[in-house]
């Protein structure tokens, strides 16, 4: 996959959150912006959120990027992984604004943990770039379920009426997959 | 040391952020005791980082970072206030109505949810019975404090027990101390008097 080698050798965006964290770097903040902020509108659109709220969505998105990336722990989350966290649980805020679910939601930027540790900092960038390859190679059965789970704001039973197989099937082709994944990931996970 | 947990694809809507808010919460008591799904929930969100670094873009209107720039310097809103201090996280900052006994030895407490599913605490003595969901649709119970066993074994705190379709037998508390548990479903309705509360509760 050439985005893979991209991503390995393109901008090191883990290093932009903290060069945000330790220096309110707008410049560092733009770069994120660039990368980031149309692949969360894209992933807002795919989960059945309508344009207008998907653009305020991904910008609400970038905001708590810029606010929370003093919490931002390279050796708990890749960049990728922790900005998905963020607009996953923004999304859920939007579903219902009267309280603020995503707080309710364990959030791993805001947990306490020890310092990180220099290997670990590069085991989680490379556990995304390793998940990203796994995908890849997944047998197209596994690829549908994960990316009905990720991208449809669709329970497992309508995932399961929409491609007419059981739920039991739905539930062992996750299982499936996820195994794959963490073979993936070996000592990493 | 925790024995029963979600399954995959109950992990995998969490990660994913479409499971039910009432279920969510279940889940995430059960995250807030269980390292090894916390792991598994870590994979999970890596895998919607690469699902969406992958994405091809779409972009924003032409001026949406200079926008941007100009508010990032409002303060972040606070968040929301602690409402039960003696319950543990992630379940604290729930709005919960009152305490109705739903049966003999069983009080029931709803919580406030939105989304396709409704849940609460349960509180029930020992040698009562937890009430048994209808099977309309997924149903998560996780132990906050004693224990209680079914078919499937015996469940303490943190462990949680998400039950397949031939799974009729009621959960008996065991143990000499009350057991309370926090439940979700996305079932029609609870039977019996739980039921009965729930429809006159609302949701």
């Amino acid at each position: 996959m050439t985005q893979t080698t991209q991503s390995a050798g393109g901008p090191d965006y883990a290093a932009l959150i903290q060069s945000i964290a330790q220096r309110r770097d707008r410049e560092a903040f733009a770069a994120l912006f660039g990368h980031f902020a149309p692949r969360v509108k894209a992933w807002m659109l795919r989960g059945g959120v309508n344009p207008t709220a998907a653009e305020e969505l991904a910008q609400e998105t970038m905001l708590s990027v810029w606010r929370k990336a003093d919490l931002f722990d390279p050796a708990r989350a890749g960049a990728s992984t922790w900005i998905f966290t963020i607009a996953r649980n923004l999304r859920i805020d939007a579903m219902r604004r009267e309280r603020h679910p995503s707080d309710l939601m364990p959030d791993p930027s805001e947990e306490p943990d020890p310092p990180a540790q220099a290997d670990r900092v590069i085991a989680m960038s490379q556990q995304e770039i390793r998940i990203r390859s796994a995908l890849s190679l997944l047998p197209p059965e596994q690829a549908e379920v994960i990316h009905k789970a990720f991208f449809e704001d669709k329970v497992h039973a309508e995932i399961e009426k929409e491609l007419g197989i059981p739920l039991g099937t739905v539930k062992s082709r996750l299982r499936l997959a996820m195994t794959r994944l963490r073979a993936a990931l070996g000592d990493l996970a | 040391m925790i024995a029963h947990h979600p399954s995959e694809a109950t992990l995998a809507a969490y990660a994913a952020g479409t499971l039910p808010e009432a279920l969510a919460l279940v889940a995430a008591t059960h995250l807030s005791h269980c390292a090894t799904c916390r792991k598994t929930l870590s994979t999970l969100e890596a895998t919607g980082g690469a699902l969406l670094e992958d994405l091809p873009p779409v972009p924003l209107s032409i001026d949406a970072l200079d926008r941007l720039l100009g508010r990032m310097d409002q303060p972040a809103p606070p968040p929301p206030p602690i409402l039960n201090p003696e319950l543990p996280a992630p379940l604290n900052r729930v709005a919960l109505g009152r305490w109705w006994p739903v049966g003999p030895g069983v009080r029931y407490r709803p919580m406030q949810s939105s989304g396709a599913a409704w849940g609460g605490l349960v509180l029930a003595q020992p040698g009562r019975s937890l009430p048994r969901h209808g099977h309309a649709g997924r149903e998560l119970t996780c132990v906050l404090s004693c224990a209680f066993a079914d078919q499937d074994g015996t469940f303490a705190a943190g462990d949680l027990s998400e039950p397949g379709d031939n799974h009729d037998q009621p959960p008996a508390v065991i143990g000499v101390q009350p057991c309370l548990c926090v439940i979700a479903s996305e079932g029609m309705r609870l039977r019996g008097l739980l039921g009965f509360a729930q429809r006159i509760i609302g949701r």
